[in-house]
């Protein structure tokens, strides 16, 4: 388990190398993922499994909150670079870069105790009434994830809007069931 | 006018009594469709069907030009030239000394602020995108995400202005109804109304140009639709 997440993360980052310094950040915070000798507990949390508190619950709550908000940018990004008639490139990997992100952390994101229990919140405790098929649905999200990595490392716009319309999709269908309102 | 005169007095004493087209078909049509489509969109848009929502607002777009252009070239009571007034008439109808057919000069108050703010919300929508970045108004990429973001949230306060202004408008039709004996909604329906006395009953618009107007705002509304692409050929 541990040496394929490394082998993901060396990937990632040879992928991400090709991206150009913009990728920089996220590759770090990759490394950190994996490259800590001692891991923090919340690293290998999950929906179902021992509840997160206090402050280790207040720490993921923002994370999800920061990763989440800069995946929205990355999102809006890459939509006008596609509705554009010359994308950019460079400028939708370095974007994809925050979906790699919120893929890689997965489960550990959504920690359970990291609800409305933490803190404010637009994650619905729903999340973790329905493990299951909240792990499912992140799952769905994760390989569109991938597919859509593959696809802005190649440079096929059409192939790049069909995976990211893909991911798209996973994000709404998450949302529809387990966001709500959140006031800034 | 001839037509009233050749009928004769007999005619025009029944006249009173018959109830006669106040509203055309595009008027009545343009109301309740709208009336559907401001409903669908607030529930579209709250059960998260954000493509039907977006629709939805190109639909009231294409009808709001049409109103406009109807406003311009249609049947008497569908002009704006016809029915908007100063606030001299205005005070003359208070005093109950006002009488004429279709929107009254209070109403047609009513009539522009609703098809205003209107017009403002599916202006607003056009260039909104959505929180998550999922969903793009046709317009949207014309400004930036930051502007986008924000046009989006003055899109959801305007909201509620196009809510009160629709609630002013149902008491008013109840206050009509409930204080004043007048039946408005029937007559929206119908098209037809019993009129004060000495009233002129409403000149019909052509119906080749009803079809011109649709054809026009089906036409501009396709151009935003597509994201209002450069006009000359590539």
């Amino acid at each position: 388990m541990r040496i394929a997440f490394a082998a993901a993360t060396t990937t990632f980052a040879l992928l991400a190398a090709c991206g150009g310094p913009q990728t920089s950040q996220a590759n770090n915070a990759s490394a950190n993922v994996s490259g800590s000798a001692h891991p923090p507990a919340t690293a290998t949390a999950s929906v179902a499994g021992a509840p997160v508190s206090g402050a280790d619950a207040k720490a993921v709550l923002n994370e999800r909150h920061e990763a989440m908000e800069r995946m929205g940018k990355a999102s809006k990004a890459i939509n006008r670079q596609l509705t554009g008639s010359s994308p950019d490139l460079a400028a939708i990997r370095s974007s994809a870069n925050a979906f790699y992100y919120v893929s890689n952390k997965g489960q550990a994101l959504f920690a359970k105790g990291s609800g409305p229990e933490a803190g404010k919140t637009g994650a619905k405790p729903d999340i973790w009434a329905n493990p299951q098929d909240f792990a499912a649905k992140l799952q769905d999200f994760q390989k569109a994830q991938q597919a859509f990595g593959t696809a802005v490392n190649g440079t096929d716009v059409g192939a790049i809007k069909a995976s990211f319309g893909n991911l798209q999709k996973t994000c709404k269908a998450c949302h529809d069931k387990y966001r709500m309102e959140m006031k800034h | 006018v001839p037509r009233q005169i050749s009928h004769g007095n007999e005619a025009l004493s029944r006249g009173r009594a018959d109830p006669q087209p106040v509203w055309d078909l595009p008027v009545r049509l343009f109301h309740w469709l709208i009336a559907a489509l401001v409903a669908f969109s607030w529930w579209s848009v709250t059960y998260n069907h954000t493509r039907w929502h977006i629709w939805s607002g190109l639909t009231i777009l294409a009808l709001l030009i049409f109103r406009l252009l109807w406003g311009l070239v249609g049947s008497s009571t569908a002009r704006f030239a016809k029915f908007i007034r100063g606030p001299r008439t205005i005070r003359l109808y208070l005093c109950g000394r006002w009488s004429g057919v279709g929107h009254n000069p209070l109403g047609a108050l009513s009539v522009i602020a609703l098809l205003l703010a209107l017009a403002v919300q599916v202006g607003l929508g056009l260039f909104a995108q959505d929180e998550d970045g999922i969903f793009m108004g046709p317009l949207a990429h014309l400004v930036s995400s930051d502007t986008s973001d924000r046009l989006r949230e003055i899109h959801g306060i305007n909201f509620y202005v196009l809510l009160g202004l629709i609630v002013l408008h149902v008491a008013a039709v109840l206050f009509y109804r409930l204080r004043m004996g007048k039946h408005l909604t029937k007559p929206m329906i119908t098209g037809r109304a019993l009129l004060d006395p000495g009233a002129q009953p409403m000149q019909p618009g052509k119906s080749w140009i009803a079809l011109i107007c649709l054809a026009l705002a089906l036409a501009i509304t396709g151009w935003v639709a597509a994201g209002a692409p450069p006009l000359s050929p590539p």
